[in-house]
């Protein structure tokens, strides 16, 4: 049996024992075979000493039970690790930031205690998925809709916990921000509401977020400061009605221009659905087309296909020519949008008019229904965008035909940079210049941000994870790199698995880490055992603080 | 066309399980059935959005790929799934797949799964 470091295995047997106490024997996993369940199967260092692995795991199915076992890894200095589902892959999956700490497993905790059609809001546990509350409000004919990310199978209090995004309205999308009250158990055991919620009998928990005085919610997000239990959620009322529809700009030189319009548009609300960035002529699929390559593959020409090789930080004469002689846009913007038809309709008119100011610019309607769609057609749309969860996007390191060589799983590399062209072409010339360097395969010809966020854009490369250790090893370090020069630029991924929590938080150094060192202010005073999660985004509890490779 | 297809090869389970029915008296079928409810229930949950048939499924166009043709790519129609290796899978993983644990998929609810999988494989 593996046992924690620092614990001896006399008392990890006393508290393994009371952990069975607690939740049953049958959910206390000690056997080599049931803990190697909890590995991270995207782990870049998969059977390499330094892959982080749990000494157990224990999986309760209530908050008292969640309380005590906080209290009797006190009473031990036994280290936990929370993992709600555990479906966090590229970002560390089940595994522990810490090894040798005992997985806090919550997927059993699965109850979907409200949804609130009237009010449009629900509070769930942290092992409900994204297809189970989509699946509840379905069977309930609830008229709202989730927002979920892709692939939906994973928590919904976990993904706003991580600071994931999804795919509906820009104030659904970012699912931290689209919360509303949570209920914690402290490091102590010690159960507290945030917000409205911490009045006994609370009348509007999911209604109003900060209550009164500091509100706290953030701080329990990427950190090891609290158990969240339940939280709340905002859902958007189902709309009447969906448009989507692609803005083409045919010229390089256009991008700005693009963002710039695009940003106004959705700055002022007149679209407000995911937009998603696309080029046609260097062969870029916007996010939400990524899996029709994928499943079948590209209708581009031989010679198109040819002369992006021509490509050099994005740009080719030969390239835009070929484009201007066979009408293929340089860019594309997805737009869409959810409401009433006559309103959305207006909106995408107002859309194609702001955006005509960039001469030459095309528009085409894609999808335009009335909502619900049915069922079966779903398939037909990037389905998240619609808040149907789906599983599609594990087309992306699947094998197809268009992938004949098959990933072990991907680490997403995901720095925040500006809501700019100028941005875009900066990100794409500084690290496909250290890819190329460091023999990393993230770029064929040009990338373009994910928008998931308002005001920023998402960076996104997938680095693969292989079967190969050497390979592996390049890509990690490689990976390390990119993170130190994307703080160069004043670039900061917003989530990274624990591998890399380090080298990311790092990069946040303004005033000699005074941020850094606040959290560490902050663990040690919520957390003075450090048995919540150490190393989560680098947290550690003083007594490992330093320790860490 | 899959679902055609899909539908064809469950009505020749059913009238299958009546036929063993009809000639081994000794074997429960009520038993039967309600394993592959549950392991029905247990793919439909964790296995189907990704293994349904069609190439929207990630799982079902890997084997396609795969197998090119040699066999199907939807593991409901294979005829060669021991009940083991429907084990081994669920919790060790394939490519971006990744193993699931005990708090997802439970001991009998695998056993059922697999026994519901390899329910054409003799």
């Amino acid at each position: 049996m593996r046992v924690p470091p620092g614990v001896s295995s006399s008392d990890f047997a006393k508290a393994l024992a009371a952990f069975e106490r607690i939740v049953g024997k049958e959910w206390v996993f000690t056997s080599e075979e049931d803990v190697d369940l909890y590995r991270d199967a995207f782990s870049p260092f998969m059977g390499e000493p330094e892959e982080r692995i749990a000494s157990a795991a224990v999986a309760p199915v209530t908050t008292e039970q969640v309380q005590d076992i906080v209290r009797i890894a006190n009473q031990y200095k036994i280290p936990l690790y929370t993992i709600s589902t555990g479906k966090n892959l590229g970002y560390g999956g089940s595994a522990p930031a810490y090894s040798g700490s005992v997985v806090l497993d919550l997927k059993r905790m699965n109850k979907i205690i409200e949804v609130n059609e009237a009010n449009a809001y629900c509070i769930v546990e942290p092992g409900v998925s994204y297809f189970d509350l989509y699946n509840y409000i379905q069977e309930k004919k609830l008229k709202v809709w989730i927002d979920c990310p892709d692939p939906g199978w994973g928590s919904v209090v976990g993904n706003a916990m991580d600071r994931g995004g999804g795919y509906t309205q820009a104030n659904y999308r970012n699912h931290f921000d689209s919360h509303c009250g949570m209920e914690v158990v402290l490091p102590n055991g010690e159960l507290m509401r945030t917000g409205m919620g911490a009045i006994p009998n609370a009348a509007t928990w999911q209604q109003y977020k900060s209550g009164v005085g500091p509100w706290i919610d953030g701080i329990f997000s990427q950190s090891n400061y609290g158990i969240v239990t339940k939280m709340g959620f905002w859902l958007m009322p189902e709309p009447e009605a969906y448009l989507r529809g692609t803005i083409s700009c045919m010229n390089f030189d256009d991008l700005s221009a693009m963002v710039e319009t695009l940003n106004f548009l959705e700055n002022s609300r007149i679209t407000a659905g995911f937009p998603d960035l696309g080029s046609p002529l260097l062969g870029y699929s916007p996010v939400g087309q990524v899996q029709l390559f994928f499943e079948s593959g590209t209708s581009m020409s031989e010679e198109h296909m040819k002369l992006l090789a021509t490509v050099k930080d994005g740009r080719s004469p030969e390239l835009e020519a070929f484009g201007r002689q066979h009408n293929i846009p340089c860019w594309q913007v997805w737009l869409s949008f959810h409401g009433p038809m006559e309103v959305i309709e207006a909106q995408w008119q107002a859309s194609i008019r702001h955006f005509a100011k960039i001469k030459g610019t095309q528009a085409k309607v894609v999808d335009k229904t009335h909502l619900p769609i049915n069922p079966a057609d779903a398939s037909k749309f990037h389905e998240p965008e619609l808040g149907i969860p789906a599983l599609r996007a594990f087309s992306i390191g699947a094998r197809s035909p268009y992938n004949p060589t098959p990933s072990k799983g991907h680490m997403w590399f995901s720095p925040i940079i500006p809501r700019t062209g100028q941005a875009i072409i900066d990100a794409n010339r500084v690290f496909s210049k250290a890819a190329r360097e460091l023999d990393m395969p993230l770029f064929r010809t040009f990338t373009l941000p994910a928008c998931f966020w308002e005001r920023s854009f998402i960076f996104i490369l997938a680095t693969p994870v292989t079967t190969d250790p050497a390979t592996n090893k390049k890509y990690r370090e490689g990976f390390k790199k990119l993170i130190a020069i994307g703080g160069e630029h004043g670039w900061g991924e917003y989530r990274t698995a624990p591998v890399f929590q380090e080298a990311v938080v790092d990069v946040y150094s303004f005033n000699n880490h005074a941020l850094h060192r606040f959290h560490e202010t902050l663990k040690d005073a919520i957390d003075p055992n450090g048995i919540l999660s150490a190393g989560r985004y680098n947290i550690w509890p003083k007594h490992l603080r330093g320790k860490q490779s | 066309m899959r679902n055609r297809t899909t539908r064809h090869v469950a009505s020749i389970v059913m009238g299958g399980l009546a036929a063993v029915a009809v000639m081994a008296p000794s074997l429960s079928l009520a038993d039967t059935g309600v394993e592959h409810v549950q392991g029905k229930a247990v793919y439909t949950k964790w296995c189907a959005p990704c293994h349904a048939p069609g190439i929207i499924h990630p799982g079902t166009h890997a084997l396609e790929t795969k197998y090119q043709g040699v066999k199907s790519g939807v593991i409901l129609e294979w005829k060669d799934l021991p009940a083991s290796y429907v084990e081994y899978m669920v919790r060790h993983g394939m490519s971006v797949m990744p193993q699931f644990r005990k708090t997802e998929i439970t001991d009998s609810e695998l056993k059922a799964l697999a026994a519901y999988l390899s329910r054409n494989t003799p």
